[in-house]
């Protein structure tokens, strides 16, 4: 049963569709990038795939289900899914501890999420969350206001992993990364989509696609091709790009 | 054991609502109870008597007539003060500071004074005009829009002045292109924050018998007569949501950044907004001009038609016949308790208004319904000028301490909680929409999310607030054994001048202690950066 699947997804926009007819399906240990120029869709499909945008015909389908009536169930399914945003969106006026535990508050309530605020919460999973980006667990206590660019990728990804979900959704990771950044955090997003866990990763550029499984090519809300890394063709990549005429 | 993390300090005031809980039982007399009973179900049916609503409208024209005076005459009198209690002022024109820095004292008396206690004061001399709550209302406001204004110019950048004087431009004229046009916004933004104050306060003034519709308020709610009181409410509350929503059109329409933002970093926000703004292109330059040149016949007329002679503020009365003071008399006044009761009354309002906006919020947060209903709520606190908040309630509770808290309280949660809601509504939802996302609930997806990103300008704003909370005090005197302001309403009905002048200024001075410790406060919660 794959963890992902669109099928037929309909996102209208304001001219034409954001997403127009959109089917794909997400197998536990697949690593996919997701292709295409600016204002493809892309944005649009990883916020139907995390459940913020609720398409307006198609299906999605999280580990065959469909997203749950009952907002507790549905809070459940979210839970499972991790999106690493392009703006990181860390909380600035917490600490490192503290915005990697916003990792663990769909699971939290109420008590645990305040005691966060006030003492240290789970310290020994935060360190471990850390070592697992290459940070030094003494940035724990530190402002996460106060971190350099690279090191707040970092936190967002050790944030991610808090959440332990088992699809991990990443929208243009690496677009405000020198290439070196670039290179280190996605080498540490492909190790942590080794099964049953999977990643769906967008990307506007096609120089980076090293260590994926899958690409897909998405232009004007369609999928214009999905293919293996291995068989990618390149006369295809190149029409993805092709400025309309 | 560290700091709570910032989101969670706006929410540490509601602790207060433990011991306020406790009391309340304590305080209870519930002889009223049918009163209060009788006075929620009149504002189902309000009087539709022809008579009384000629009288209501006649009422609240004289109450909107003497807000908008008032407020055009501050804010005139105070732009001017502005600019001579402006250090950049003084050193662009003839390159020295002090008289900024002297104005900048003197100015701390009509400020720290109430409104309220000058309407009382000069209707002793004056006697019952309506000038006299124009009046009341521009000394202290004037005050206070000098002191932002200033504040606002010493805090712009000095560099395009000096390049403009550098380049040879005379300093009036390097002085007026230079700031004027980035102290727009802030005039703009802190002008309609006091049109809407005004109206309070000329509401306020009323209720204390300097005439308007606060009169016929005050008399209807004494003899009972619910129905009235209410299609007076119902007008006032038409009038104050126009005139809010007015405003808030302005606001966007012209980029004017809003209250919470301006206090939070006054220079950086209008700066960071000016440039945008459609403020600098010549539609809304030309708009402002009009709207300008729109409010001198509006005054003229409204002046023509309160019937106002500024002349007779010349004619004074005579005063009653002064004793000679009493010293010992004064010293015996219970001064620790009266100190202690103002300062306990204002923190405990102040923490009761500031910690339940948010927790009320939080807790109607997820539906559009509840939080329609919280916003109806507020606006019918900020509608009741607190003394007729602290009536209602003596219907049921003993006078004292915590009743008078509970009516300013009530009345500032109606202020901090609009306040509250808009900033939370134009803050940036992406954090909150990360975390529901990754399926956490709503509330706790609001407060980590847009709770983190507003909680520290709005404390700063509460901090503002509980320093005119202070100065409020005396507006709930009336139910008695409340601290100073219980006092000075006594010994204005005693004509004892002595007791006034000795409790105007103990006021005074609590209100610029308190002034100074809540900019202290707002200077800490500025982000730094």
């Amino acid at each position: 049963m794959p963890l992902l699947e669109l099928q037929a997804v309909q996102v209208p926009g304001r001219q034409r569709p954001r997403l127009d007819g959109v089917s794909l399906a997400l197998a536990a240990g697949e690593r996919v990038a997701l292709l295409g120029p600016s204002g493809a869709g892309k944005s649009s499909l990883l916020a139907v795939a995390n459940g913020l945008l609720r398409p307006a015909g198609g299906q999605v389908l999280w580990q065959g289900q469909p997203p749950a009536r009952a907002a507790g169930l549905r809070r459940r399914q979210q839970a499972r899914i991790g999106t690493l945003w392009q703006d990181l969106r860390l909380i600035e006026s917490l600490t490192v501890q503290q915005n990697l535990n916003t990792g663990r508050l769909a699971a939290w309530g109420w008590p645990r999420a305040l005691l966060n605020l006030v003492v240290s919460v789970e310290r020994d999973a935060c360190a471990a969350a850390l070592r697992q980006v290459d940070l030094e667990p003494s940035l724990l206590p530190v402002p996460v206001a106060s971190l350099s660019g690279g090191q707040r990728q970092r936190v967002a990804l050790a944030r991610l992993l808090r959440q332990q979900p088992t699809l991990l959704l990443a929208d243009e990771p690496l677009a405000s990364l020198d290439p070196r950044l670039a290179a280190g955090l996605l080498q540490l997003l492909l190790a942590q989509a080794a099964p049953p866990k999977a990643l769906l990763l967008s990307l506007h550029r096609p120089d980076l696609l090293a260590g994926f499984d899958r690409v897909i090519g998405l232009r004007a809300g369609r999928i214009c091709f999905d293919q293996p890394l291995a068989a990618l063709d390149l006369a295809a990549l190149e029409a993805l790009y092709r400025a309309e005429l | 054991m560290t700091r709570p993390a910032l989101p969670l300090l706006p929410l540490l005031p509601a602790l207060v609502l433990l011991p306020l809980a406790l009391q309340v039982p304590l305080l209870w007399h519930g002889g009223g109870l049918d009163l209060v009973g009788r006075f929620a179900l009149a504002a189902l049916t309000p009087s539709l008597d022809p008579l009384v609503l000629r009288s209501l409208l006649e009422g609240l024209g004289v109450t909107v007539a003497v807000a908008l005076l008032g407020w055009i005459t501050s804010l005139l009198l105070g732009l001017l003060l502005a600019l001579f209690s402006a250090r950049v002022v003084w050193q662009g024109l003839l390159g020295v500071a002090w008289p900024a820095l002297l104005l900048r004292r003197l100015l701390a008396l009509p400020r720290a004074v109430h409104e309220l206690i000058w309407g009382l004061l000069l209707l002793q001399v004056l006697g019952l005009r309506p000038e006299v709550a124009i009046l009341a209302i521009t000394i202290p406001y004037a005050a206070l829009v000098a002191r932002v204004l200033g504040d606002q110019l010493d805090g712009l950048p000095r560099e395009p002045l000096e390049a403009l004087r550098t380049a040879g431009a005379p300093p009036l004229a390097a002085l007026v292109s230079a700031l004027g046009p980035p102290l727009v916004p802030a005039l703009l933004s802190y002008g309609g924050y006091r049109l809407e104050c005004a109206l309070r306060s000329a509401t306020l003034l009323g209720v204390f018998g300097l005439g308007g519709l606060g009169t016929e308020l005050r008399l209807t709610m004494q003899s009972l007569e619910f129905r009235e009181l209410w299609s007076g409410l119902w007008l006032l509350l038409l009038v104050m949501l126009l005139l809010e929503s007015g405003l808030e059109r302005l606001r966007r329409r012209w980029w004017v950044p809003r209250r919470l933002g301006l206090v939070q970093a006054p220079a950086r926000e209008s700066l960071r907004l000016e440039a945008p703004a459609a403020l600098g292109g010549p539609a809304s330059g030309r708009e402002l001009l009009l709207l300008v040149l729109g409010l001198v016949p509006l005054a003229v007329a409204l002046a023509g038609g309160l019937g106002l002679e500024p002349a007779s503020l010349l004619r004074w009365r005579g005063l009653p016949p002064l004793q000679t003071p009493d010293g010992a008399a004064l010293l015996a006044l219970p001064w620790l308790s009266l100190v202690a009761g103002t300062v306990g009354l204002t923190l405990m309002a102040a923490s009761l208004a500031v910690g339940t906006a948010p927790l009320l919020l939080l807790a109607a947060s997820p539906g559009r319904w509840p939080r329609l209903l919280l916003r109806a709520a507020w606006a019918l606190g900020r509608l009741w000028p607190p003394p007729l908040i602290a009536l209602l309630l003596l219907f049921v509770l003993k006078p004292g301490v915590i009743t008078a808290a509970l009516a300013l309280g009530l009345h500032n949660l109606g202020i901090l909680g609009r306040l509250l809601l808009e900033a939370v509504e134009a803050a940036d939802g992406g954090a909150e929409e990360a975390l529901v996302a990754a399926g956490v609930g709503p509330r706790l997806a609001l407060f980590h999310g847009r709770g983190s990103e507003v909680a520290g300008p709005y404390l700063a704003y509460g901090a503002y607030r509980a320093d005119v909370m202070l100065r409020e005090t005396v507006v709930v005197g009336l139910v008695g054994a409340a601290g100073l302001g219980s006092q000075l309403l006594e010994a204005l009905s005693a004509f004892a001048w002595d007791q006034v002048v000795a409790v105007v200024a103990a006021l005074a001075g609590l209100t610029l202690l308190g002034e100074a410790i809540s900019d202290h406060l707002r200077h800490r919660l500025r982000p730094s950066g």
